[in-house]
């Protein structure tokens, strides 16, 4: 099967001489939930943001739905980013506007011309919206001003908007970092729902690694710009974790210790 | 549900179609009021151009005997603006203190001063100028007093907000100890006002950097009327170097003020 | 606004930690015991006495004959009682010119609305992302801005005659350019993540600035614009007063003919439609930001 994304040796240098990504090379297939976990600057956001090409990369090749990402640029890259929604940890939603006018800005890549810059929006695309909305549900929310709900309500709209693009990959990028543990599960939970539903490809970049065992199908473990682990949940060992992290894991608050894992899992 | 889905909740929807047809109505009203068309300027480009390329440019230098004489006017009209507004500072800075309900001794007289204060705001700074001439005559003295009174206007309000923003706690706080007026104003308002008022105080001296060289050109002294005088005698190339002059002034002023705010609020 | 409060927590400390920093409040032992805490931002008294040296310098430079002006204080008086004497025989000229005067205020303010949004976008940094645009337009309109309306009425007077449409070009000027730079300012505040949010969804610039930049700024830009017209308004008194009609033209008429009744009239109402349209805004800006 073709892979939906492809990294092939990529790297990444800032000018201020740090190596975000060194030599990252992983294939992504359809309906794989991936979290990527890492200490803080081991470049997981760097890796999300390479993929649609808001970071440059330095080196190497994103290779996304058969397309070189870094050879695309203006209208080809916006209809490929099309292809890729994005959730993030502060929501970025417009908050003057309705939840329903945020949820349409995902229909925005598919309309080129007047009608996106004005936001006239086609009444299939309303009705989506509103069935969207009521799927997350949302609906008493949709003509509410963003501002006006609640930080778990606030990422799904994010979800909501992504989903709008018809995306073929989802990246999170610390999607339940703001929120609190209840909304939080809500959230993972319909992260996982929806993109298993339509065949979505799912990377979530996390620092809960319970969450990350929870849900994945696999996980990617990050250090200093290496992928140091790539395989199912099941096979991320204690000394693998100590790896990832840099430190023993008695200097890690892991929501629950390694022997009792599964017994959080379930209180969850 | 039928027809359309809107996408705005449908009072806001009001809301907003209500200010698209006001200023809607607003134009069109106003364009038959002043028989305004834009169309007149681009049917006057050509005059604009040969006004810009024949009378204009290239800018031209005063007479040599004049140039002195020019960059005295620049001078005073900095000195003009400075000096009125560090006299309207001070006397804004008592004043305030009685025009906020939470600090002032007399809460009751607050919305008395604030009142005052805003009469004399709402009076532009030429029309002072104008009263001012009319009884003290003209020269750079009235010029002082019309923009004293302004910025001492604008200044009141300004401070009183500050104060309200800022210290509200501590001068609560304060209160509960026991502390007298003047003690309220020394360790509390000042130490928590002071960087507030004073890039206040230096958003008033930009203002007041145009409004002397406004106020000059009617009779104010200093450079705009200068400038004024070199306009009303059609020596426009001549306008032309001393208006970059004026430029050059206020850009100059700003990015120092900006630089000092920036200290300021360290 | 404030300084910053963590340094004065300090405060206790002060006195029995050793001092390692020159020149801020040693505490000698014996000594004093300072209050003060040890990073004070210096440059304010510095500023205080450099401001209070500089305006004094002024003031002598001016040489303002304060006897004399002291000495004529009382004809203020005068002119004030007379002023007061409100005589409305001349009331249609004045409320005439009252009222082409709050025209040309609210044109110029339409036309300087549009224009500016066009030219803020063009002039903030996040929306094409290209600095030489931003540059350009930036420095264009500080140029423009830093000319006092006045001298770009005289100059619209001279290239299309006298009239409304000298007042509306005239104050347009000064009025985008301060729009420009400030909506510039309110687009650049909108954050980062909110722009990348819509970029990823394949918006196009343009898209991504009607659909997310301006609605964010709205509330600001009615802000604006309700400053602006107070400003324009009391710059339109002005524009009389520089031969381009309008109720300035009453004002200064009637004060240098000694008709002291009109002018009374006149400046009572610009006053009362400047406390209206003050009053107005501090509504319209509790309505937004509710």
């Amino acid at each position: 099967m073709e892979p939906i994304l492809q990294f092939d040796n990529v790297t990444k240098n800032y000018p201020n001489g740090v190596h975000a990504l060194q030599g990252i090379s992983f294939t992504v297939q359809e309906g794989e939930f991936i979290s990527v976990i890492g200490p803080s600057g081991s470049g997981k956001s760097t890796l999300l943001r390479a993929i649609n090409a808001l970071i440059p990369i330095s080196g190497g090749a994103v290779t996304l739905d058969g397309q070189n990402v870094a050879a695309q640029h203006g209208r080809a890259l916006r209809e490929l980013r099309r292809k890729v929604g994005m959730i993030f940890q502060n929501y970025n939603l417009v908050y003057s506007l309705s939840v329903l006018q945020n949820v349409l800005h995902g229909r925005l890549g598919y309309m080129p011309g007047p009608q996106g810059v004005l936001g006239l929006y086609s009444e299939a695309d309303k009705r989506q919206a509103l069935d969207l909305l009521e799927e997350l549900g949302l609906s008493d929310f949709a003509y509410n001003r963003a501002a006006d709900l609640s930080g778990g309500q606030k990422q799904r709209i994010g979800i909501a908007r992504a989903i709008m693009q018809q995306p073929k990959l989802l990246l999170c990028d610390e999607p339940i970092a703001s929120l609190d543990p209840s909304s939080a599960k809500t959230i993972m939970d319909l992260l996982r729902s929806m993109t298993a539903r339509r065949n979505i490809a799912c990377i979530v970049n996390l620092h809960q690694l319970d969450v990350a065992l929870q849900y994945s199908t696999r996980i990617m473990g990050l250090s200093k710009g290496r992928i140091v682990f790539d395989g199912p949940p099941a096979r991320l060992s204690d000394e693998m974790i100590e790896r990832i992290y840099g430190t023993s894991r008695e200097n890690l608050m892991l929501g629950g210790n390694g022997h009792d894992r599964a017994d959080t899992v379930d209180c969850a | 549900m039928t027809g359309r889905i809107p996408l705005i909740a449908r009072d806001l929807k009001r809301l907003y179609t209500g200010f698209l047809i006001t200023a809607l109505a607003l134009f069109v009203v106003c364009s038959i009021l002043t028989e305004f068309n834009p169309a007149v300027l681009v049917a006057n480009g050509d005059a604009f151009w040969e006004f810009i390329t024949q009378d204009f440019l290239p800018p031209a230098l005063p007479k040599a005997s004049r140039i002195p004489g020019v960059l005295d006017s620049v001078v005073v009209t900095l000195a003009l603006a400075l000096s009125s507004t560090t006299v309207a500072a001070i006397l804004a800075f008592f004043v305030s203190l009685f025009g906020s309900e939470k600090v002032s001794p007399f809460p009751r007289f607050a919305k008395v001063v604030r009142g005052f204060a805003t009469f004399l705001r709402n009076i532009p700074a030429l029309v002072w100028a104008f009263i001012l001439f009319s009884s003290l005559g003209i020269g750079t003295s009235v010029g002082f007093v019309a923009l004293c009174i302004t910025s001492f206007a604008f200044l009141v309000r300004a401070f009183v907000e500050t104060m309200e923003d800022v210290s509200q706690d501590c001068v609560e706080s304060l209160q509960a100890v026991g502390a007298s007026f003047p003690q309220r104003v020394a360790q509390a308002i000042l130490p928590s006002c002071l960087s507030g008022f004073l890039s206040w105080f230096l958003y008033c001296v930009e203002v007041n950097i145009r409004a002397s060289t406004i106020v000059g050109m009617v009779g104010g002294g200093g450079v705009g009327l200068t400038l004024f005088s070199y306009i009303k005698s059609f020596q426009y190339d001549i306008a032309l170097s001393i208006i970059l002059l004026v430029a050059v002034m206020v850009i100059v002023v700003d990015q120092i003020t900006n630089k000092l705010r920036k200290e300021l609020l360290k | 606004m404030s300084l910053q409060p963590s340094p004065c927590l300090q405060t206790g400390e002060a006195a029995a930690a050793p001092q390692t920093e020159v020149g801020s409040c040693p505490a000698r032992p014996g000594g004093r015991i300072p209050v003060k805490c040890r990073q004070r931002n210096r440059f304010i008294p510095v500023f205080l006495a450099g401001t209070a040296l500089l305006s004094a310098a002024s003031l002598v430079y001016l040489g303002i004959d304060w006897g004399k002006m002291l000495s004529r204080v009382p004809d203020i008086g005068v002119v004030f009682w007379d002023l007061a004497h409100l005589d409305f025989a001349n009331m249609d000229l004045v409320f005439s010119s009252l009222v082409e005067t709050i025209s040309i205020a609210v044109l110029s303010l339409l036309y300087s609305l549009v224009l500016g949004v066009v030219f803020g976008m063009l002039a903030a940094r996040n929306v094409f992302r290209l600095p030489v645009l931003s540059v350009v337009t930036q420095s264009f309109f500080t140029f423009l801005r830093a000319v006092p309306t006045p001298v770009w009425v005289l100059l619209m007077l001279v290239c299309l005659g006298m009239g409304p449409e000298a007042g509306v070009a005239g104050l347009c000027v000064h009025t985008t350019a301060f729009f420009t730079k400030s909506f510039a300012q309110s687009f650049e505040s909108i954050p980062d993540g909110t722009i990348e949010a819509l970029e990823v969804t394949g918006a196009s610039r343009l898209s991504i600035f009607c659909n997310a930049i301006l609605p964010a700024a709205f509330s600001q830009i009615v802000a604006w614009a309700g400053m602006r017209l107070e400003t324009n308004f009391s710059e339109c008194a002005i524009l009389g007063m520089v031969g381009a009609g309008g109720i300035g033209y009453v004002i200064s008429n009637s004060l240098q003919g000694y008709d002291y009744g009109t002018a009374g009239v006149a400046i009572l109402l610009v006053f009362a439609v400047a406390y209206a349209i003050e009053r107005l805004f501090v509504r319209i800006k509790r309505r937004f930001n509710q």
